[in-house]
């Protein structure tokens, strides 16, 4: 049971056997994946998914685990997709989320699924989106998405979950910080983890007082500020209730949810075009004589810089008209 | 450029030498591979479900007591019972030379040893794109 189309119809009967092959297939870039996918993402949309960012060591994990936990008490199944960097030198990686959630294992209304980021710079992988089709069409009530551990910058996350829990620990910057661009602006929900570790109701406030400060809080979306400690569980229904807020206010805002909607999904086609040029573009050259040729011209400053990009971008496009790369 | 090889790696039972595998996995990291950190005191449903789940290219086990010619035993079985028997079972660590036959009797493709170099790890590694 390899073919694509077979496995994704098993996938929409609940299979996580056929989830976890299927991903396998996707992270390969295998052959035959367009129409599994086209149909896996027609049948999808029934998942609420939630993404979980934070910076390194932060505990987001862990706190997936007490989510896992939590939600599994109210009876919601849950699929959860956990991205771990790769190596910049050796292109390899050591996925260690699972550790942390592992007890749910043998829960059948649990899956976990660990993906190594395989170089993409965003928080996530290239093959993140299909994975999470993938899941999405499972059949399960709650999808998570955790990134890597990121810094203030890698936000693609937010391209693809409407809800997003922004963790940062109780040892948090102060009130610069947290009126930053960047990442703390992706949070549907910030959340102060380890509260023990720092002053969390300190933390707390400053957050509150930045979304207070924040422009697009009038009127929109205002992200609350939630102090959980996975390890007690002390917190963690003040997390679920927040979560179930941001979704029953997106439905109480159908235009304002179906507008950011859109916008991901532009924002993830964006990523997804922009990887498929990068690698395409990796990939001219090597064995191009001309433009061998104008490098070296270059190089000896003969020719201007400017000429070989433009070159290359006019590469890139013949390359698009007679046939894109097929990548999911 | 072929897709990195995923490995999935734990141990099973009360074993809590835990710094053998820890090194294996940062070993095969620096040469490229996916590891699949599952750590110590896995249970065999558990990680017979790790493994449903993440469908690795290949599962390593690490055992620095006793007990590990059953465990494996027992792991390779649910393997098979679970449909999972495809995927083969790798073993390092305070192996005994006299309980290689049973080892391999039981379906164990690969034995490592004390003394066993990461390039022999990795040479068996590369041979086994699925």
């Amino acid at each position: 049971m390899t073919d694509p189309l077979t496995l994704a119809q098993a996938v929409l009967r609940g299979e996580t056997r056929a989830a976890a092959r299927l991903i396998t297939l996707i992270e390969r870039d295998a052959a035959g994946l367009g129409p599994a996918l086209d149909m896996l993402h027609r049948r999808g949309g029934g998942a609420r998914v939630i993404g979980v960012t934070g910076p390194p060591g932060a505990g987001k994990s862990t706190l997936v685990d007490a989510m896992i936990r939590d939600w599994r008490d109210q009876g919601r199944r849950v699929a959860v997709l956990a991205v771990d960097p790769s190596s910049p030198f050796g292109g390899g990686a050591v996925l260690g989320d699972r550790v942390r959630m592992q007890r749910h294992a043998t829960d059948p209304a649990v899956f976990v699924r660990s993906m190594s980021a395989r170089g993409s710079t965003g928080g996530l992988a290239r093959a993140a989106a299909a994975a999470l089709a993938v899941l999405e069409a499972l059949g399960v009530d709650i999808v998570l998405v955790e990134t890597v551990g990121v810094g203030q910058t890698e936000v693609e996350v937010a391209a693809l979950c409407p809800c997003v829990l922004l963790l940062q620990t109780s040892a948090g910057g102060d009130m610069v910080q947290a009126i930053k661009a960047g990442i703390m602006e992706v949070g549907s929900v910030l959340v102060v983890g380890k509260p023990t570790l720092g002053d969390a109701d300190r933390t707390a406030r400053q957050l509150r007082e930045a979304v207070e400060l924040n422009p697009r809080s009038a009127g929109g979306w205002r992200p609350p500020v939630v102090i959980a400690d996975a390890l007690t569980g002390r917190g963690m229904e003040d997390l679920r209730t927040s979560i179930d807020a941001r979704f029953d206010w997106l439905a109480a805002h159908p235009e304002i949810a179906d507008a950011e909607a859109a916008g991901r999904a532009l924002a993830m086609a964006r990523t997804a075009a922009l990887a498929a040029l990068a690698h395409d573009l990796r990939m001219l050259g090597a064995d191009d004589p001309a433009l061998a040729d104008l490098a070296a011209r270059v190089a000896a400053r003969q020719a201007n810089p400017a000429e070989l990009r433009d070159r290359l971008i006019a590469a890139i496009a013949l390359r698009f008209r007679t046939g894109p790369s097929s990548s999911p | 450029m072929t897709a990195p090889i995923r490995c999935l790696l734990g141990m099973l039972g009360t074993d809590v030498h835990s710094k053998g595998i820890r090194t294996l996995a940062a070993l095969l990291r620096e040469r490229g591979v996916e590891v699949i950190y599952l750590g110590e005191h896995n249970t065999i449903p558990g990680m017979v479900a790790a493994i449903a789940q993440e469908d690795p290219d290949v599962v390593g086990l690490s055992f620095s007591s006793g007990g590990y010619v059953d465990y494996t035993a027992q792991l390779i079985g649910a393997m098979r019972a679970e449909g999972l028997g495809d995927i083969p079972v790798m073993l390092g660590g305070g192996i005994h030379p006299d309980d290689h036959a049973a080892l391999t009797n039981a379906g164990v493709a690969a034995l490592f040893g004390p003394g066993t170099t990461t390039d022999q790890v990795m040479d068996y590694l590369a041979g086994l794109r699925r």
